[in-house]
């Protein structure tokens, strides 16, 4: 479940493999490889009860963006194993070795121009927030690394050779692999260091969440965050999707404090009258098209907007405001005053589009502290036994057993 | 999309009875190519095991549908890959 490009699909050539994920776009890329796969929905799986021997779930159900939501992807994926059946599930670990998420509720950016981080690296997973390093010369796919960001590939195979080309025939060819210049590599410090501001305070679950039509109501008169009720405290730096990426790493507030966002909106008012007419974009249905505006011709974006629209959506079903979520990250501070020097990452970014998009997708993580994946089983999946539990690689796994 | 995945898909559409949106209803234009029951010892006939095995594992669907036998919901396949997401009404 959650197979992306089929990663995992050959691990096992003696048993009948079957990939399921929810975006159409990476799971045509399995298929052209061979894979037998389908698009479903891991809430809501097409599968009669315990049909199969084993479920593997890595780096999956950590982007619910909900408890209730997470558990029920567990149980389905528990009704359709056999008994005896076996479930192996992979969460990234709010403990990191070599940093530290500071809420277990973030959004974590995706750019394809950062893409070519090399797999051997053995950071874990958490890492793939900072960007702050020359991207090397790599045969990484940009779809590949939206699956494995969590770095799950060091768990499964550890000798794996970095050079081992994934052989994606669509891969932008050696777009990751150019050297880029100075300036882009300013671009990309500065990129890191931002990310700390990026990460949300409060889990989804806690958050108030009001009516939409309050919400829409207040911002459009408004035209500020100050009055929402939505307890966002980092950041205002959430979104580079709508193609402002200089306005957003504007250096001069990224030293700040976290609390950049609610104290210090009178400064920033006249700052939000384009936030607000992104806010007139939004559709209210909850449609997140302008989360990213690429023109998604390429298969590794489809995960993007469609996983967002799984996160964000997934609020609606608590009878809370879609856009509520949606504000989350749809919000731009577009500061008229840009770096100079990113101002020329910026250009370079679009001489050399195809090469280094410099928009970046936010991923959804809910990051689990040690014995919190255990527990959520424990408490909610009876039908589960688990069998053994593991930190691997900035990871916490579990194997459980269904019982009967 | 492999008969024997096939085997394993149930519709998912809500306010189905018990046991129902089972088996889904391949729409394509091709007859079966297996008697309609298994005959007796057909562990042992070599030649239905070979049909059977071509069936279900090296034949594909590549564009079709699938239909929910109580519902009639259809779930479209194109390219080899069903998609079985249902619309947020639906579900």
């Amino acid at each position: 479940l959650g197979c992306g490009t089929g990663k995992y699909l050959s691990v096992n050539s003696q048993v009948y493999n079957l990939g399921c994920d929810y975006c159409e776009g990476l799971v045509e890329i399995a298929r052209k490889k061979g894979d037998e796969v389908l698009v479903c929905d891991n809430l809501n799986l097409p599968f009669r009860d315990q049909c199969f021997n084993a479920v593997i779930s890595i780096g999956v159900i950590h982007h619910f963006s909900t408890k209730q939501r997470r558990i029920k992807a567990i149980k389905e994926m528990a009704r359709i194993l056999t008994s005896g059946g076996q479930i192996m599930i992979y969460v990234w670990a709010m403990e990191q070795k070599n940093r530290r998420f500071e809420k277990q509720d973030v959004f974590v950016p995706w750019n394809k121009a950062l893409c070519s981080r090399r797999f051997s690296e053995s950071n874990p997973s958490g890492d793939k927030g900072e960007f702050v390093h020359t991207p090397k010369g790599q045969d990484v796919h940009p779809a590949q690394l939206v699956i494995s960001e969590c770095s799950y590939q060091n768990n499964l195979q550890p000798e794996t050779d970095p050079k081992h080309s994934r052989d994606m025939d669509h891969c932008l060819p050696r777009a990751c692999c150019m050297k880029i210049s100075e300036e882009e590599n300013r671009f990309y410090s500065a990129l890191g260091r931002s990310f700390r501001s990026w990460f949300f305070s409060r889990s989804l679950d806690e958050s108030a969440l009001r009516k939409q039509s309050d919400k829409m109501k207040h911002l459009k008169h408004e035209g500020v965050w100050a009055n929402s009720t939505v307890p966002i405290q980092h950041s205002r730096h959430c979104s580079l999707d709508l193609g402002h990426p200089g306005a957003l790493l504007n250096e001069r507030g990224l030293e700040d404090d976290d609390d950049v966002f609610v104290e210090s909106l009178s400064l920033k008012k006249p700052q939000w009258s384009p936030a607000t007419d992104a806010l007139k974009d939004l559709s209210l249905n909850g449609e997140h098209q302008s989360v990213a505006p690429n023109k998604g011709d390429k298969a590794s974006f489809i995960n993007g907007p469609v996983e967002d629209r799984d996160h964000i959506c997934g609020c609606d079903k608590d009878g809370a405001g879609k856009s509520d979520a949606s504000k989350f990250f749809k919000r731009t501070s577009t500061t008229d005053s840009t770096d100079s020097a990113l101002d020329s990452a910026v250009s370079v970014g679009d001489q050399t589009d195809a090469v280094l998009d410099t928009k970046a997708f936010m991923r959804y993580y809910h990051v689990f502290r040690e014995g919190e994946l255990c527990s959520l089983v424990e408490e909610n999946v009876p039908e589960l036994q688990i069998l053994s539990s593991c930190y691997d690689h900035g990871n916490w796994c579990i194997i459980a057993e269904r019982r009967g | 999309m492999k008969l024997l995945t096939h085997n394993l898909l149930s519709s998912h559409v809500p306010g189905l009875r018990p046991g129902g949106g089972f088996p889904l209803r391949i729409e394509l234009g091709r007859p079966s190519e297996l008697p309609p029951e298994p005959l007796p010892n057909y562990e042992a006939d070599e030649e239905f095991l070979r049909r059977l095995h071509h069936v279900l594992l090296e034949v594909e669907v590549l564009e079709g549908s699938l239909q929910c036998p109580d519902s009639g919901r259809r779930f479209p396949i194109s390219k080899g890959v069903p998609n079985m997401l249902l619309t947020e009404d639906e579900a």
